[in-house]
């Protein structure tokens, strides 16, 4: 390894790279972008499900609780029908994602002492916000129930609606939210999305850099030098993860300043840990630019495997835990996990490397078997 | 824009024949990319496979540690109700710093803390309190575990309440609602169809973006559009040349994901018209292909392209209601979303595969589609021509 | 050539049994080849003789499949073993500034090749500085490699494989591309550097002129060598005489010379055989006889040049392999009668700006149906911009044109129907075989499957492509390319043609088979023909040229007009035979003979005075012990009006006065 020769290759590599404003400039921009985007954009809490209801019993009682509905902020109510066969045309098109059926003789039964079922007919299509709206449903019912069973043993035993109170519920159950004490999406999902930024904006940064000299036939010239492989591969990638890490700083701040998420860890290992991130990430587009022939190739390939494991198997949205065991499997082989420990636990949780060794040890085994790869891969003497 | 295609006779043939030429060049061309090709394989089969098995959004084992202070037949009777799936007992630990450090880890989601003499309470019609510690790094996820947790700790305790009254399940003289549930469409809430499904779509706006888009740059780098300038050709044809070969690529491979993967083995149902779902998804990659166009006519080498697609593509993923529910984001990002064709093509697919539905119940966003598509395409065409004047 | 000093030590390259195979295709098959130190080897033979993976393969960048490349005593059979020796070489590989790094400027190119090879700067400083200044481009410093014309690009891609000062420099096609007057200028410049630092050069060529400059060569076909030594060894395995005469009816007469010679040009109104005879009389006997009773005028009879033979060898060579085939196809015997001489294009007045940079300065010219007009012009001048301007590629700043009897300005849509056109840069499908390139062009010219399998079929005869069709074309040499490329424009039988230097590495045969198809499609079909070349021997072929410098057309006429006009203004050309012909131009050039070049291995002087001028001369050279063969007076050639007609207009442009 020669210092001077890897230097030659980088600076050529930049200066060719900041000729080019339009991608420079993307370069820099798309992650701060995103970061505007997503961080205000990307909302997974379910919210507003739009719901339509239908009353059969036209009662005070059946009012009363269908207006619980109605003024829930996770539903949206969008109307009333006389007609269970307007529900289905409804749920057909999507104008309603929930439907709830109350049946006749529902104020009488409950005023006689007895249970009622309500049905709720829910758009299964999106599994995920039909199980979520299931939990709401059922907290509502509770809710209610929990207020009839007052009325009903305060009533009948004769009691203090307080006392009633108690004997209905006795346990209460105190949750504490750790490291996001309000619960904000934001300070969840901003901390995430330095991941996700920099591991789909970075290697398609590097995913171009071989397969266009070899498109031209600059390649030539390294072929024809005394150039190293481990040379060439770190002059290459260099230039891409100084542009990478300068991202790292201007999400890093956004995050602090412009979303005011805390960051309790220490800077120093969120800091080697982004680094060894940016190789790692790097590292895919070159790997991919190392093994195509055409910069279409290699921009498709690279971005589709930099964006689709990143949204799925990174703990992105979903916790790793989670996951199937084949899908689980896949996640481990990928960076972007134990990354997305890092930087959540680096912002959030306060704790550094005595806790995340084990991440900062599998993003170091990558960077490094990436680069082993790449060097077997690149020959300098090539057959055709 | 259409006004071009001549329908005298002769005149038509040579016109369908340039165009048929030009796209037959862009199949083959794309044939000889033998990575490329495999790739796309792996896209739409292997892949949409791995989703289909491996991923929930929904809450599933999430690590519980509990903190027993009671030891109690109560303690255990609430314990054994954190089940799977949502939940997946981990250990007890010995005091409740003991179960913080292991949240800071990483290694359990939910501290479970329950005092001494909750049995001797609960038994004497007493109130008590259990404590659930959540880690919400993951927000959304924390507060379904928070969410369930309480449903399961609320129930625990109606029943104790009640059972101190003398009563027990089933509770036949109670006034209370409970709830029943039809979940329609996809009866036992099976993510796989939804994941799968999912991922199709992605990989179809993914590839319909970037393969016209590239292909298109390409010509202007390498020179060769020059060649095509100087020839009959419209520009109008050889930007619909490469969106036609593009689709049917694109189409082929989502038969394949279709008639490979989702039915085979997920049993997808398609309780719509086969022809109906296609067509529509053509309409997408067509429309989807004018956004990868239009990024294409301000760009002069793929290395640009690329970032500017992705720039399209990464929001169309994330916001156009595929991870989260279309109607709670924020007006604004609605209102953006509205120039993604991925967002009205989810509601078709959906509609067409699980709930049958035909153009009848589609037209809205059939037409939204095709207005876009059209919108897209025709400013294309306008860039696409002023780059060469 | 000047004698260098070429000394016994062990070889720098030893070659042998080498072969190189691409799938199941064996490019190279057997070569044996010793470079000794100091020597300028060139390599030499038709498209897709191996030249470029033989040379590859000795600078280590390419693996091969049998024999062995001996490298500075080396034997590169590893990737390892090539890294031992690269420190030594330096490579150029093909295409015209495509190893170089179109956004980094001349400087910055320059810095990296040296830094890649660890120049210590303050070398790296000195010698950035002498060879800017040798090669001129020092004004050019700043600019951004993609800015430079080709002639530029290979005088940098030059600089950039000298700058570590190798002992051995693989140069592959180094001056394909670029016009006569960078092409002198690059080789002034590696030969002088060659002789001072004592390096070993390898070199492909595709210009037979330049092949003299070669101590030893090698000439490659089919993957073997079919003939190797010193130019003179290699001229005379062919011996015989080139007899230039008229002859009219030309066509007959063309007809009756091929059923005896092998090699028949027509240059205009002029007919060009090579004979294998070396006496003169009876060689014009043997000519007379075969014309049987056509005139033969304006006799002119000269030695043959290396091209001649490199030609008969390679005939030769066909004519061993497959006895007799039919070279080329015939065109359609149909002949629909040529169209009335009306006028296929038309420019006037063209002008185009780029921002305030002007390319094309008030231009103005007429090409009839039937004509085969050539624009000349170094790289640069404007020549590019005009065809595109005309093929609607590129609207006008100003000025108007008329192409196939429609305005361009109005009618681009008509005219695009009627025109074929072949761009400089290669702009078919590489990544399509010949056959699929050439059914897309069909296609997109709206051919239906009959017309599309005939003109298939003429267009695989008359480009030479048989035996390619199912090749990728990325995989094919560069002049079998261009062949095809010419192939694609005339497939929808187009009545005007326009070919942007169309045979840039296009191998001698292809060049002559090209021109002889070009000719046909004019005179017989009527087509008309806008070429530009910048290789002066084809030029002869046009019927006019007009001759373009700095934006502007400065001369338009025939070949013969110019000709007559360079007499008439600089006088009768001198052409001078010495022994020494490197070191006698360098004294009369110092003498004050500024004008003196060098063409192959003689001088020319354009002189108003020749009686006086011819007694200088001997005067100089005899009084540095240059021995003096030969002077006589002779018709300038192309080159030497476009060389002397450049110049004067550098010069005028440097001084700021008009002569």
């Amino acid at each position: 390894m020669n210092l001077r020769r890897i230097k030659a290759v980088a600076l050529k590599e930049w200066k060719e790279t900041t000729r080019d404003r339009l991608f420079l400039l993307l370069a820099f921009l798309l992650p701060a972008l995103w970061m505007l985007v997503f961080g205000y954009g990307l909302v997974l809490d379910v919210e507003d499900i739009p719901f339509a209801v239908l009353d059969q019993d036209h009662t005070a009682m059946s009012r009363e609780y269908s207006y619980r509905f109605i003024q829930s902020r996770y539903f949206s109510y969008r109307g009333h029908v006389d007609d269970p066969r307007a529900l289905d045309r409804l749920l057909t098109k999507t104008t309603i994602r929930a439907a709830l059926i109350i049946p006749e003789r529902f104020e009488e039964q409950l005023a006689a002492g007895e249970p009622v079922s309500v049905q709720t007919l829910l758009d299964g299509t999106f599994p995920l916000h039909a199980d979520i709206a299931k939990g709401y449903v059922i907290a509502i019912n509770q809710a209610f129930t929990q207020d009839l069973l007052v009325d009903y043993v305060s009533r009948t035993r004769g009691l203090a609606r307080e006392q009633g109170r108690r004997i209905v519920q006795p346990l209460t159950v105190e949750v504490r939210y750790l490291y996001n004490e309000e619960v904000r999406s934001t300070w969840s999902m901003v901390p995430a999305l330095v991941m996700f930024t920099l591991m789909v904006a970075s290697p398609l940064l590097t995913a171009l850099s071989v397969v266009r000299e070899k498109e031209t036939g600059s390649i030539y010239n390294i072929y024809s030098s005394t150039l190293s492989r481990g040379e060439f591969l770190a002059g290459k990638i260099l230039p891409y993860a100084a542009i990478s890490l300068v991202n790292v700083w201007v999400l890093w701040l956004m995050a602090v300043l412009v979303f005011h998420v805390p960051f309790k860890g220490s800077l120093l290992f969120f800091f080697v840990g982004s680094m060894l991130f940016v190789f790692c990430s790097a590292g895919i587009g070159l790997l991919v630019s190392l093994l195509v022939s055409t910069q279409m190739a290699a921009l498709i390939i690279t971005m589709v495997v930099a964006m689709l494991p990143t949204i799925l198997f990174s703990g992105l949205l979903v916790p790793v835990s989670s996951l199937g065991r084949g899908a689980q499997l896949q996640a481990h082989f990928f960076p972007a996990m134990y990354y997305t420990n890092i930087v959540r636990g680096s912002f959030l949780k306060g704790v550094d490397a005595r806790v995340l060794w084990l991440d900062m040890a599998a993003l170091a085994v990558f960077a490094i078997g990436m680069g082993l790869i790449a060097y077997r891969l690149f020959t300098k003497r090539p057959n055709a | 824009m259409m006004g071009e295609i001549p329908l005298d006779g002769r005149r038509a043939a040579r016109w369908w024949r340039r165009l048929a030429a030009m796209t037959q060049k862009e199949v083959l061309q794309l044939g000889r990319d033998l990575p490329l090709l495999v790739f796309l394989l792996y896209s739409f089969s292997l892949s949409v496979y791995i989703s289909g098995v491996g991923i929930t959004m929904q809450l599933r084992n999430a690590e519980l540690l509990v903190h027993d202070g009671d030891h109690s037949l109560s303690s255990r009777e609430l314990i054994h109700r954190f089940q799977p799936p949502y939940f997946r007992f981990k250990e007890e630990v010995a005091n409740p710093r003991e179960g913080l450090r292991q949240l800071d880890e990483g290694a359990a989601m939910v501290l479970l803390d329950i005092p001494p003499r909750f049995h001797e309470a609960l038994a004497a019609g007493e109130s008590t309190a259990v404590q659930l510690l959540v880690d919400t790094t993951n927000a959304p996820q924390g507060l379904s575990a928070a969410s369930y947790g309480l449903r399961i700790a609320g129930q625990f305790g109606s029943e104790a309440g009640l059972g101190s009254l003398g009563l027990s399940a089933p509770y036949a003289a109670v006034p209370m609602v409970t709830s029943a549930h039809r979940v329609w469409f996809n009866p036992n809430q099976d993510e796989t169809w939804f994941q799968s499904i999912s991922h199709m779509l992605r990989m179809i706006t993914v590839f319909a973006v970037l393969l016209p888009a590239v292909a298109l740059v390409r010509e202007k780098e390498r020179g060769t559009v020059e060649q095509l300038l100087v020839s009959p050709l419209s520009p109008f044809q050889i930007m619909l040349s490469k969106v036609l070969a593009m689709t049917a690529v694109i189409l082929i491979c989502t038969a394949i994901a279709v008639y490979g993967v989702l039915r085979p083995l997920f049993h997808v149902p398609m309780k719509g018209s086969a022809w109906v779902f296609f067509l529509l998804t053509a309409l997408h990659i067509f429309t989807t292909a004018g956004l990868g166009l239009v990024a294409a006519t301000v760009t002069r080498n793929q290395a640009q392209v690329g970032m500017m697609t992705l720039f399209v593509v990464g929001p169309m993923m994330m916001l156009s209601g595929l991870n989260s529910p279309y109607e709670s984001m924020p007006g604004w990002v609605q209102t953006v979303m509205a120039f993604s064709p991925l967002r009205y093509y989810i509601d078709i697919t959906y509609g067409v595969l699980l709930k049958g539905a035909g153009f009848d119940v589609l037209w809205k966003p059939v037409v939204t589609m095709v207005l876009l598509g059209g919108g897209l395409f025709g400013f294309g065409m306008w860039r696409f021509r002023r780059q060469f004047e | 050539m000047d004698e260098a000093v070429i000394t016994q030590e062990s070889p720098i390259i030893r070659v042998s049994g080498f072969i190189k195979r691409y799938k199941r295709q064996v490019v190279v098959n057997g070569v044996d080849l010793t470079i000794r130190k100091g020597e300028i080897y060139g390599l030499i033979g038709p498209d897709g003789a191996g030249k470029s993976s033989l040379m590859k393969a000795i600078a280590g960048v390419l693996s091969y499949e049998g024999g062995m490349v001996e490298v500075f005593g080396t034997l590169i059979d590893s990737e390892r073993a090539a890294e031992r020796v690269k420190q030594r070489l330096g490579f150029l590989p093909q295409g015209l500034g495509l190893n170089l790094y179109p956004d980094l400027s001349v400087e910055e190119n320059i810095d990296f090749f040296a830094r890649l090879r660890l120049v210590p700067e303050q070398e790296l400083t000195e010698r950035k500085a002498r060879l800017l200044g040798i090669t001129r481009l020092e004004k050019f410093r700043d600019r951004p490699m993609r800015n430079l014309s080709g002639g530029m690009k290979q005088k940098l891609g030059l600089i950039c494989t000298l700058i570590h000062e190798p002992e051995l420099a693989i140069l592959d096609e180094p001056t394909t591309g670029v016009d006569p007057v960078s092409r002198r200028d690059f080789w002034a410049i590696l030969t002088e550097w060659q002789q001072a630092k004592g390096m070993t050069v390898l070199v492909s060529t595709a210009y037979m002129d330049e092949a003299v400059r070669f101590h030893r060569l090698s000439f490659l076909s089919r993957g073997r060598v079919l003939a190797s030594g010193s130019p003179e060894e290699i001229q005379s395995l062919s011996p015989g005489l080139v007899i230039t005469f008229e002859s009219t009816p030309q066509l007959d007469a063309v007809g009756r010379l091929k059923t005896r010679y092998a090699q028949v040009e027509t240059l205009g109104p002029s007919l060009h055989v090579f004979t294998p005879e070396t006496d003169p009389s009876t060689a014009l006997g043997e000519i007379r006889n075969t014309l049987s009773g056509l005139p033969v005028e304006r006799v002119q009879i000269d030695e043959p040049e290396l091209e001649d033979v490199v030609v008969s060898l390679l005939l030769q060579e066909q004519q061993n392999r497959i006895d007799g085939q039919a070279g080329s196809a015939d065109p359609r015997s149909n002949a629909s009668a040529p169209q009335s001489n009306g006028i296929a294009v038309e420019a006037r007045e063209l002008v185009r700006d780029f921002g305030a940079f002007r390319a094309v300065d008030r231009v103005s010219f007429v090409v009839k149906q039937g004509e085969i007009f050539g624009l000349l012009g170094a790289n640069g001048a404007g020549k590019t911009t005009v065809i595109k301007m005309l093929t609607g590629i590129l609207p006008p700043t100003g000025g108007d044109g008329w192409v196939a009897g429609e305005d361009m300005r109005r009618a681009a849509g008509a005219i695009k129907e009627r025109i074929g056109y072949m761009s400089q840069a290669f702009s078919l499908y590489l990544d399509l075989t010949v056959i699929e390139n050439i059914r897309l062009f069909a296609g997109i010219y709206g051919l239906d499957q009959r017309q599309t399998r005939w003109r298939m079929e003429w267009i695989i005869g008359m480009a030479g492509l048989t035996g390619y069709e199912a090749d990728r074309t990325g995989r094919l040499p560069m002049g079998v390319r261009q062949r095809l490329a010419l192939g694609c424009a005339l497939v929808h039988e187009p009545r005007v043609l326009f070919l942007d230097e169309p045979t840039s590495g296009v191998d001698p045969i292809g060049r002559r088979r090209f021109w002889e198809m070009l000719a046909r499609l004019a005179r017989e079909d009527g087509v008309a023909i806008l070429v530009t070349t910048h290789y002066m021997s084809e030029a002869e072929h046009c019927d006019r040229l007009g001759l373009m410098h700095a934006g502007r057309l400065v001369a338009d006429g025939s070949p013969a007009d110019l000709k007559r006009r360079l007499e008439q203004d600089m006088g009768p050309l001198l052409e001078i035979a010495t022994d020494q012909p490197g070191r006698a131009l360098a004294k009369l050039s110092a003498s004050g003979m500024a004008q003196a070049t060098l063409s192959e291995t003689k001088i020319h002087v354009l002189s108003l005075d020749p009686g006086r001028d011819e007694a200088r001369i001997r005067t100089v050279l005899t009084g540095c012990g240059i021995r003096v063969e030969a002077v006589r007076t002779r018709q300038p050639s192309l080159e030497d009006v476009f060389v002397s007609r450049v110049r004067a207009l550098e010069e005028e442009a440097q001084n700021g006065a008009p002569a």
